[in-house]
């Protein structure tokens, strides 16, 4: 380790992780992050209000004015439910006026109108009203509507003399499968576009975060100590590429720590909210506002490690690529128009990655995979969802990795080169001259280097 | 043991900015590097020390090349600072820690330098109203109190090469004294030091040897002490109780200037000098001072780097 060029990245890893981790700010944030990832499945769970049922419920006597009568609601479906077993039924014409003075003065009653909804798609429409001071809650009623709703679909069924089979079969999602005679016949190779849709955006969006994460801080770190000007007095105690890895190492661990912390307390805000009540609803509510079938993605045991090699080989790219635009930097000033090179690249791959799905072209969807910078955002929500097979996405991880080696070798070249560069951000092509210029005199120097090793 | 540097060059496109430098140092002692602003003096540094490449030359250090793991150097930068916001006593241990050197070690050396360089007080605040000590930062030192934090890094590792850009500059005389001392310090221990500056008389103070440049070439090099005695005592001081103008230049003495009675001369030797003293004593002047000396380093300096510009 003496001898080589990385002696020393830990002591920057291990700094920069401390001074991170002292400041009063960063604490803060972490913790906030932490209290609202633990607080959001509870706090969903109780904005739902009284979406939530209850387990008994304090109506004992429920009015029914049904405007449709088209589907005559029996009273045996509603006393199916435990809960409402005891409740009077009552039918009734009473008006709006009526309905509310008679539930103003009945604390336990409740009422239900059945009518059709004209200002939306012209649906069945049931609702639920209570008495503002009696002791039934929203909750009590939309315990009962779920109840009435159920004992309404049952008497359309009845009416339109569909048995209970047949009625089950209707309630059944017809889903579209796009597939190969070969995966068919193998029983492989699902593809639902719906599906594939909304992991391309959620997985790329993370990435994006992720990206503009990354950059933010290795831009920071690039530069603080050209800000500071203790760079030439860090150089004569550790090689520019050991500090470049430190500094990366750590920006990582920033990264993902924070990421773990959203995650755990996401996890412990789960397992509150099912010690709370029924959890369903939200797999559900996703699953129904998303209208994807999550049965046709590719997830099994091995996702999980997919998902962490994909989700780290793409941090490295992109962190990769922010040092090698952050290392041009040399004022705070420069970082403004230095990120536009890293924000187009990143949006312009996750732009790509989020709209090729709507073409449904497998040439482009195997493009896209393989193609390094959208590559990042698509391979892996390409393969879960099936639009692309295992072998593709493991060439798509493999080049991937050489460019995120390439750009990580090419990002400490121009760190090394640009340490004590004082000028303004430059352009690509002085860049590129630069570093033919610089490699030059390195080769020089080091087949000089070579003599004098031989002469000695 | 050994320090060399040879034939260094270095050219930024067509621009050559260290031209074909070489000097050495055989044993320990101070080597002064002077020059002009841009004359090549920091370029030349960051060569020794690697941190641009070279486009020709060696650098060895006892035999072999120079690199951070043949040489414990110590440098202090002419553009020098220190993480802003993090605590004084971080930033050192934590270059401590880059130099290989224990934390235990660390503290005593921070401790015992702390000292010397009369900075206990922010690298260990005393507690307040009986509440604990908060570590200083950086940005709450002034700059000359930074100043001495910064010599302090370059001193952590207890180096064998110490290189020290404009040591002084920007330094009240009371902390130009302290450094002073312990620059003296580490010459008294054996190290070798190279130092740049513009400050001629600071480095008259200390080196043996030094190199002078201009415009990226060397200019004048070799012992301090040599160099003057070749230039021999032509530099004469007179001060008299009256005006002597005429009897000077009588003499072929040639005025540089003169203020009241006193007069910077220039004499081509010894000899025109007591014939002056001669016809003065003989004249029954009264003189207050009559002193005949080698020119001083910034003379020596202004002359050499003059007589270039004037070549080119």
């Amino acid at each position: 380790m003496k001898n080589s060029k990385l002696h020393g990245a830990g002591a920057v890893f291990r700094y920069s992780m401390q001074q991170h981790y002292k400041t009063t700010s960063i604490r803060i944030f972490l913790l906030v992050l932490f209290v609202l990832a633990v607080a959001s499945f509870p706090l969903l769970s109780l904005t739902r209000g009284g979406e939530r049922e209850v387990e008994t419920t304090a109506i004992t006597k429920i009015y029914i004015r049904d405007e449709l009568g088209a589907f005559p609601l029996e009273d045996a479906d509603i006393h199916a439910d435990a809960r409402f077993a005891n409740a009077v039924i009552v039918r009734t014409g009473m008006d709006d006026k009526t309905l509310a003075e008679t539930l103003s003065k009945e604390p336990t009653s409740a009422a239900a109108v059945i009518g059709v909804d004209q200002k939306l798609t012209g649906s069945f429409i049931i609702r639920g009203l209570y008495g503002e001071k009696g002791s039934v809650g929203s909750a009590d009623l939309h315990t009962l509507n779920n109840v009435l709703e159920e004992a309404l679909n049952k008497a359309r069924m009845r009416t339109l003399n569909v048995d209970p089979a047949s009625a089950e079969m209707l309630g059944k999602r017809a889903v579209t499968r796009v597939q190969t005679v070969k995966d068919y016949t193998e029983g492989s190779g699902q593809f639902d576009t719906g599906a594939h849709m909304i992991v391309n955006l959620f997985y790329s969006y993370f990435v994006l975060i992720l990206a503009m994460l990354s950059m933010s801080y290795i831009f920071q770190l690039c530069m603080e100590e050209k800000v500071s000007k203790l760079v030439e007095s860090l150089m004569v105690s550790v090689s520019p590429t050991a500090l470049l890895v430190g500094k990366v190492l750590a920006v990582t661990c920033f990264i993902f720590i924070g990421l773990g912390i959203v995650a755990g307390g996401l996890v412990i805000s789960y397992f509150i909210a099912r010690q709370m009540g029924d959890v369903s609803f939200i797999r559900e509510g996703f699953i129904k506002t998303f209208e994807f079938d999550p049965t046709a993605l590719h997830l099994h045991l091995g996702s999980v490690l997919l998902i962490v090699v994909c989700v780290l080989t793409a941090y490295l790219i992109c962190a990769a690529y922010s040092a090698i635009v952050g290392s041009c930097c040399s004022k705070s000033e420069d970082t403004q128009h230095a990120s536009l090179a890293v924000v187009l690249l990143v949006l312009t791959g996750y732009m790509v990655t989020t709209f090729v799905p709507l073409m449904e072209s497998d040439a482009a969807t195997v493009f896209i995979s393989l193609f390094p910078f959208t590559g990042l955002f698509a391979a892996l929500p390409n393969y879960i969802s099936g639009a692309i097979t295992l072998p593709v996405l493991i060439a798509s991880l493999v080049i991937q990795l050489i460019t995120a080696y390439l750009l990580a070798r090419l990002a400490g070249t121009v760190y090394r080169m640009m340490l004590l560069y004082r000028g303004g951000v430059p352009k690509p092509k002085q860049l590129v001259k630069m570093l033919r210029e610089h490699r030059a005199a390195e080769k020089a120097a080091a087949g000089k280097e070579a003599n004098h090793g031989n002469e000695a | 043991m050994g320090f060399s540097v040879r034939e260094l060059y270095k050219k930024y496109g067509e621009k050559v900015v260290v031209d074909h430098l070489s000097f050495q140092m055989d044993g320990p002692g101070v080597y002064a590097l002077l020059g002009t602003n841009g004359a090549g003096k920091t370029t030349s540094i960051r060569m020794i020390l690697n941190m641009l490449v070279k486009d020709g030359g060696t650098v060895e250090w006892n035999g072999g090349p120079l690199t951070l793991q043949t040489c414990n150097v110590g440098y202090l930068p002419e553009e020098r600072g220190l993480y802003p916001k993090n605590t004084l006593m971080d930033q050192l241990l934590y270059f401590a820690s880059l130099r290989g050197v224990p934390r235990a070690e660390a503290k005593k050396r921070i401790a015992y330098w702390g000292e010397r360089l009369e900075a206990t007080e922010y690298l260990f605040p005393p507690a307040e109203r009986g509440r604990a000590a908060k570590p200083k930062k950086a940005d709450q030192l002034s700059k000359g109190n930074q100043q001495k934090i910064q010599l302090l890094l370059s001193l952590i590792s207890d180096p064998e090469l110490l290189i020290l850009d404009e040591p002084l500059s920007g330094l009240d005389p009371v902390n130009s004294d302290i450094f002073k001392s312990v620059i003296h310090e580490e010459i008294s221990k054996g190290k070798y030091l190279i130092m740049s500056s513009h400050q001629m008389a600071t480095i008259e103070e200390f080196c043996t040897d030094l190199t002078i440049m201009n415009r990226s070439k060397t200019v004048l090099q070799g012992n301090l002490a040599e160099i003057k005695k070749s230039y021999g005592r032509i530099n004469l001081f007179v001060k008299a109780e009256q005006d002597i103008r005429a009897e000077i230049e009588a003499a072929g003495v040639t005025i540089l200037s003169d203020v009241g009675f006193s007069y910077q001369c220039r004499v081509t030797g010894e000899a025109q000098a007591n014939g002056l003293l001669k016809t003065l004593v003989e004249k029954g002047v009264t003189l207050i001072a009559f002193e005949l000396r080698e020119p001083s380093l910034h003379e020596i300096f202004v002359e050499k780097v003059g007589d270039a510009h004037e070549e080119q």
